[in-house]
């Protein structure tokens, strides 16, 4: 018994021996110290693809002649059979739902982490 | 309603939420630093360093807390880490003489007496005793937490908190219930 009341002493002041340790301003140098969010970052690469998506689509219209290609493009595809306009669609639809199912499960399995 | 650790650990991963890993950061600072400066024996500057560091490499490797285990139990793990890389360059820490031992002084610890005493004994235990008693006795950790956090087998931990506790006690005699 004297040796379980010994214990209990011992743990108890070992418990108690490290009081809360106020912040100080600890946390505030922790985050000073983060590296930039990484949205931020994000910000910057999506501003510079729109910039270069934007380049490379004026530079195509200028090479190809005003974008005659997408009236000729659009003229083939007017001429097609009814049901090879559908399959395309459906083609393209199935192809968007993929990536966006993709995209959904591994947002997902990061929130399971 | 508080977010739990796991909360605020997915907004750091899918968001990368600086505000969330702030509110980590304020649950677990203290009793991050206090087993540091129990680990350095009182060293606060220094406990302090070590404990910036454990949480910068927190945040860069928070998709490597895989919620097995307690989120604290996994910043003990990366403190002890830094602690022991640090005192590996610093050797002067781990094989200190006793009668070398002068024990700084913690602005925490200002009650002289048993606190002192206790404070003391611990650090006069030998490194993977003082760890052990440290992570089950002070911060509640299990037998097989602790395991983890000192990457050490569970007998080995056991062994050490049975005999860190008995040094304690030798050392501590006087204070303790006649």
């Amino acid at each position: 018994m004297e040796q379980v009341n010994q214990e209990d002493w011992l743990d108890k002041e070992l418990r108690e021996a490290t009081p809360y340790i106020d912040d100080a301003g600890f946390t505030a140098r922790v985050l000073q110290q983060l590296p930039p969010p990484r949205r931020s970052r994000d910000l910057l690469r999506a501003a510079i693809l729109l910039g270069m998506t934007l380049l490379a689509s004026v530079l195509a219209y200028v090479v190809s002649g005003g974008g005659r290609f997408v009236s000729v493009t659009i003229e083939r595809l007017a001429a097609l059979p009814a049901l090879w306009v559908f399959l395309l669609a459906l083609a393209s639809s199935l192809v968007v739902a993929a990536v966006g199912a993709t995209a959904a499960i591994s947002r997902e399995r990061l929130l399971r982490a | 309603m508080e977010l739990t650790d796991a909360d605020l650990v997915a907004r750091v991963l899918v968001d990368d939420d600086q505000h969330a890993f702030g509110e980590l950061v304020r649950r677990h600072q203290s009793a991050v630093r206090g087993l540091l400066r129990q680990l350095t024996r009182t060293d606060v500057a220094l406990a302090d360093d070590l404990a910036q560091q454990t949480f910068l490499r927190a945040y860069k490797n928070i998709r490597g807390f895989r919620g097995e285990a307690r989120f604290s139990t996994w910043l003990y793990r990366i403190a002890y880490n830094c602690f022991r890389e640090d005192a590996r360059r610093r050797k002067e820490l781990v094989g200190i003489d006793e009668a070398q031992l002068q024990t700084q002084h913690d602005p925490q610890v200002a009650n002289p007496g048993l606190r002192h005493d206790l404070m003391r004994a611990l650090s006069l235990l030998p490194l993977n005793e003082r760890s052990a008693v440290l992570l089950c006795c002070q911060n509640g950790l299990s037998h097989d937490e602790a395991a983890r956090v000192l990457d050490i087998p569970l007998g080995t931990v056991k062994t050490n908190v049975l005999r860190g506790r008995e040094k304690l006690k030798r050392i501590l005699a006087d204070w303790g219930p006649n």
